[in-house]
């Protein structure tokens, strides 16, 4: 381990914190997220809204789908026209934005104009102004992620085995998954889906019921934005910035040549903290909370 | 090609790595959409999703001991571990969401008590829904998922290599086999699981027969095409 290598590891930490940050924004901008189910249903129970919808897919193919697309040209670009890393990489991900700006649109157009019998109408101001906000997330996730991968292949002292655009697809992957995990919890705690006390989950009996006016005028998809950015996206960031530094951090510590037994150690080190840290959320939310006051069963609370 | 001795034991890794993967993902807590409403116990994603994001984590850091090391077992171990940190990570953050943010007791609607703590369930479960957050049960079930789902990967990855040589190759070809096991499995699932108290979870030697056929296949084309490269 050398001061430069570990100075690469924060770097890609970093990256990683951005990535996952945006990448959740990205998703609820575009409502792209779980609770989308919600949105999907509101119109057919009769609440047409102004909410972008473009979840035609779940988030971590679209997110591998966007980052193996800017590797891929970056690669492109390094290894055939030698271009400097940087402005390929920019390159790329520039690519991978517009990709990522026609799945947006073809999906809102299809999604909303299947619902037109319900009387849910496709608003162009709404596309105008939100697309071009989904299409720069989706350009610093995956530029984020596609740097990622450059420094894993080409700067780290052991290099990765694998090419660019497959790194950048299994962390694309990754990014998705993470951003569905943790951001979407946040963005299904968002004002659209508070028809309910706070402090417990969503009755089924509310589905479809989502919060469509605001103090002055109607919501959308921007207001959600400004919601998930205050805690939901940093924590999508935690989230994958602990992946991608954890996992790379105990390999660079610990030379994988002579002392894999300690970073595979490390790792389950890491692991055990983890449990024991969701246990005290756990037992503290117990004793601050308390139980439900309309549960009338016998089990002792 | 020569179709010996050491092609066959490499086609039973194979078809270990894809049961692994494919009974890994009914430990996963997943509840989907409803999770991310706080109306289901578990992680607010679909069970590919997650077993896919955590799983292909442990092959990248699987493929990078490969790189510098023969010995299988440290490969194995590098797969299940940094899977292990990825599916952690996300539990935690998540959990992080579900008491800060959404402000709910975790609590899951499928057993009384939690197996592992002991404490009681029913009462921090709110009305009309079926528990919401991640308790210890679920989260250590979802790190045995996870390593499993990494390990499986690893398994994959490492006789490909062995054959071909080629790490892209190997690695295409162990995230197709890995995805085609997660997805077979979670039509068992159905959407939601809690993990390995849940009910459903007996459900998995279905899971277990269909994945064994899948990779029986996968694991024959995998061992050809690679090896004709």
């Amino acid at each position: 381990m050398d001061a430069f290598s570990m100075g690469l590891i924060a770097a890609m930490g970093a990256l990683a914190t951005v990535a996952g940050a945006s990448e959740d924004i990205e998703s609820d901008v575009g409502s792209q997220s779980n609770p989308n189910s919600q949105v999907q249903l509101a119109a057919q129970v009769g609440n047409p809204h102004r909410i972008y919808n473009k979840a035609i897919s779940g988030e971590p193919p679209a997110n591998a789908l966007w980052a193996a697309t800017a590797a891929i040209v970056a690669y492109t670009l390094i290894t055939a026209f030698q271009m400097p890393a940087l402005f390929a990489l920019v390159a790329g991900a520039s690519v991978a934005a517009l990709f990522n700006g026609v799945f947006s649109l073809s999906s809102y157009f299809g999604r909303n104009s299947s619902q037109a019998r319900f009387n849910q109408w496709i608003y162009l101001d709404m596309v105008r102004y939100t697309t071009p906000s989904i299409m720069a997330h989706a350009w610093i996730t995956s530029f984020c992620i596609a740097a990622i991968s450059y420094i894993m292949v080409y700067m780290l002292p052991i290099p990765h085995p694998f090419p660019m655009p497959i790194i950048a697809l299994i962390w694309g992957l990754a990014v998705g998954a993470i951003g569905s995990s943790v951001g979407d919890i946040h963005y299904g705690g968002e004002r659209e889906f508070q028809n309910r006390q706070f402090g417990c989950g969503l009755n089924t009996m509310l589905s479809g019921q989502i919060v469509r006016k605001a103090e002055a005028g109607l919501r959308n998809s921007i207001d959600n934005a400004w919601f998930c950015t205050k805690f939901g996206g940093p924590a999508t960031g935690m989230a994958f910035g602990l992946t991608v530094f954890l996992d790379n951090w105990r390999t660079t510590v610990f030379d994988p040549v002579t002392q894999a037994s300690f970073a595979i150690a490390m790792g389950l080190f890491f692991i055990v903290v983890m449990v024991i840290y969701n246990n005290y959320i756990e037992r503290s939310l117990r004793k601050k909370y308390g139980p439900y006051p309309e549960y009338k069963g016998d089990i002792a609370a | 090609m020569n179709f010996d001795i050491y092609t066959i034991v490499y086609i039973l890794e194979i078809i270990v790595g894809g049961l692994l993967v494919g009974v890994g993902v009914h430990f996963v807590p997943v509840g989907g959409a409803p999770a991310a409403m706080a109306q289901a116990t578990g992680i607010g994603t679909g069970t590919v999703q997650l077993a896919a994001g955590s799983g292909l984590t442990g092959l990248l850091a699987a493929g990078l001991m490969m790189s510098v090391s023969d010995n299988i077992w440290l490969i194995l171990a590098s797969g299940a571990v940094g899977a292990g940190i990825m599916v952690g990570s996300t539990m935690l953050a998540g959990s992080w969401i579900y008491a800060y943010a959404v402000g709910v007791p975790f609590a899951s609607a499928k057993v009384n008590y939690d197996p592992i703590t002991g404490f009681s369930q029913p009462p921090y479960v709110a009305i009309g829904t079926v528990g919401h957050g991640i308790p210890t049960v679920c989260f250590v079930s979802g790190l045995i998922g996870g390593m499993m789902g990494g390990l499986g990967g690893a398994m994959i990855y490492y006789p490909l290599y062995l054959i071909n040589g080629n790490a892209a190759l190997s690695a295409m070809f162990a995230i197709g086999i890995f995805l085609v096991n997660a997805v077979i499995a979670s039509w068992n699932i159905q959407g939601t699981i809690e993990g390995f108290h849940d009910p459903k979870f007996k459900k998995w030697p279905f899971a277990f027969k269909a994945c064994a056929i899948a990779s029986v296949l996968l694991a024959l084309a995998s061992v050809l095409i690679t090896g004709g490269a």
